[in-house]
């Protein structure tokens, strides 16, 4: 049983509780068609009841909110408090990721010789090659090869991610954290993997996503 | 036909640009292209004796710029091609002696008479590598599959890149497929994928070259020669036409290789 409630600049759903997430997106799809007349920007308040969702759950209800133009005010749940296990689960190598408000993205190669500075985090469409640098105040994220040098975190955020399609760096560095391969072995990785600081080491693990 | 100008670069010294240039250029004059070679590498000028054509240089690029002498005069023409010409670099000056603004004047003048302009860049980023860069609309990147060659050649691609010459070529030189197939040399493919430019041609390891270059006689000339087919190919790729590119001639087996497939065609 779904309520639609408003005021001027909110819409109040309550859609209660449903046995399963694909039901739920149903309804909301349902009731978002019928308030086609609110302007763009109407923030939405939804009630889900007794249900959880899990964080990327929640980012699937935001989209549909988005494509009708509304924001997320709020979701509202009494389910039971989520258990430790679910929350191991659910979590997500970006989770952590600290938040920049400038972001650079360079669509090419950087080759060696070239330098990128950002006091953001810096997106590249392409390889950071042998003999280029980029350092960034965030995060860092090679849509390519990365075989050069990275600094995330370059102002001593620990919490800076470097993330490549396919890690290779020269050296890379986190903060005040730097390291390099270890010399002599050739380890050929060919999947996404990201590089970050946990209990003050650099480790770098599988992306998943 | 609208003219190109062409520049043949690397980064890193020892490569193989001076030979490229000049046997790309005499093999562009044999199929009956109008050439001219710019050596830029004031100072330690060679393109003039690796085309054997030391002997008559009179004028040179410096004289050109600085208003000594009229183009055409210093231009020397090969001895064995019609449409084969050469500019060569000044000896006793250095890279400052020309600007890159005089350079593209330069160029923009020799257009005006030849298709094909190919200018011999020397080693290094300095103001030798901005001069010949100047007037030129596209770019050869000569490496060698070594570690070195390979990082200089990054750094010069993105170079190019800086002062707006995207469609820039590579030439692998030197490949030994032997050392390859053992494992011991790059191979084609690393290098393409830390470079991603395209590639117009591999140039084999070939002692013919040196045996050419000490006489003043191109490679291309001589039909046997390995390297020499191999420029030849990249000329007629230069003009347009599609080769494949071969990646693992055979090497020149040796007799006991040879004795191996006699063996083989036995059979």
């Amino acid at each position: 049983m779904a309520i639609a409630t408003t005021n001027k600049s909110e819409i109040y759903l309550n859609i209660g509780t449903l046995p399963s997430f694909a039901e739920l997106e149903d309804e909301l799809m349902y009731q978002l068609s019928n308030l086609s007349s609110y302007p763009p920007g109407t923030l939405v308040r939804i009630d889900i009841g007794e249900q959880r969702l899990t964080s990327k759950q929640v980012r699937e209800v935001e989209d549909m909110l988005l494509d009708h133009g509304f924001y997320l005010q709020d979701l509202m749940s009494n389910g039971p408090p989520e258990s430790e296990g679910d929350k191991e689960a659910d979590e997500h190598p970006f989770d952590h990721m600290p938040y920049y408000n400038d972001t650079v993205m360079i669509c090419r190669h950087l080759r060696s010789g070239q330098k990128l500075f950002s006091e953001g985090n810096v997106v590249i469409l392409g390889d950071v090659n042998p003999g280029a640098e980029v350092i960034a105040g965030g995060n860092i994220l090679v849509m390519g090869s990365l075989r050069g040098l990275v600094h995330a975190g370059a102002f001593g955020d620990e919490t800076a991610v470097v993330s490549a399609y396919r890690m290779n760096p020269t050296q890379l560095r986190i903060a005040n954290h730097i390291t390099r391969p270890p010399d002599g072995e050739n380890v050929d990785v060919s999947i996404p993997e990201v590089a970050r600081i946990r209990t003050d080491k650099v480790v770098i693990e599988k992306l998943k996503l | 036909m609208k003219s190109k100008v062409i520049v043949i670069t690397s980064g890193k010294g020892g490569v193989g640009k001076t030979t490229t240039t000049a046997n790309l250029g005499t093999a562009l004059a044999m199929l009956n292209q109008r050439v001219v070679m710019i050596d830029t590498d004031i100072g330690l000028r060679n393109l003039d004796v690796v085309l054997g054509l030391e002997n008559r240089i009179v004028f040179d690029i410096v004289d050109v710029v600085n208003g000594n002498c009229k183009l055409n005069q210093a231009l020397i023409r090969d001895k064995r091609f019609e449409g084969l010409h050469l500019l060569p670099a000044a000896q006793t000056k250095d890279k400052t002696a020309v600007t890159p603004h005089q350079m593209k004047n330069l160029t923009n003048e020799l257009r005006k008479d030849f298709d094909v302009i190919l200018v011999d860049c020397p080693a290094g980023i300095e103001q030798g590598f901005r001069n010949a860069v100047a007037g030129a609309d596209q770019a050869i990147v000569v490496a060698t599959p070594e570690i070195s060659s390979v990082r200089d050649a990054d750094r010069i691609i993105g170079l190019l890149e800086a002062s707006g010459l995207k469609n820039s070529n590579l030439i692998i030189n030197r490949l030994r497929s032997k050392m390859v197939k053992r494992g011991d040399m790059m191979d084609i493919d690393d290098i393409l994928d830390i470079l991603s430019i395209s590639l117009i041609g591999v140039v084999p390891e070939d002692e013919s070259i040196v045996v050419s270059t000490n006489r003043g006689e191109p490679a291309v000339l001589e039909n046997a020669s390995r390297a020499g087919g191999a420029y030849r190919r990249i000329s007629r790729r230069l003009m347009g036409e599609e080769l494949p590119i071969m990646a693992m001639e055979e090497e020149n087996t040796g007799i006991v290789d040879r004795f191996r497939k006699m063996l083989k065609l036995a059979r």
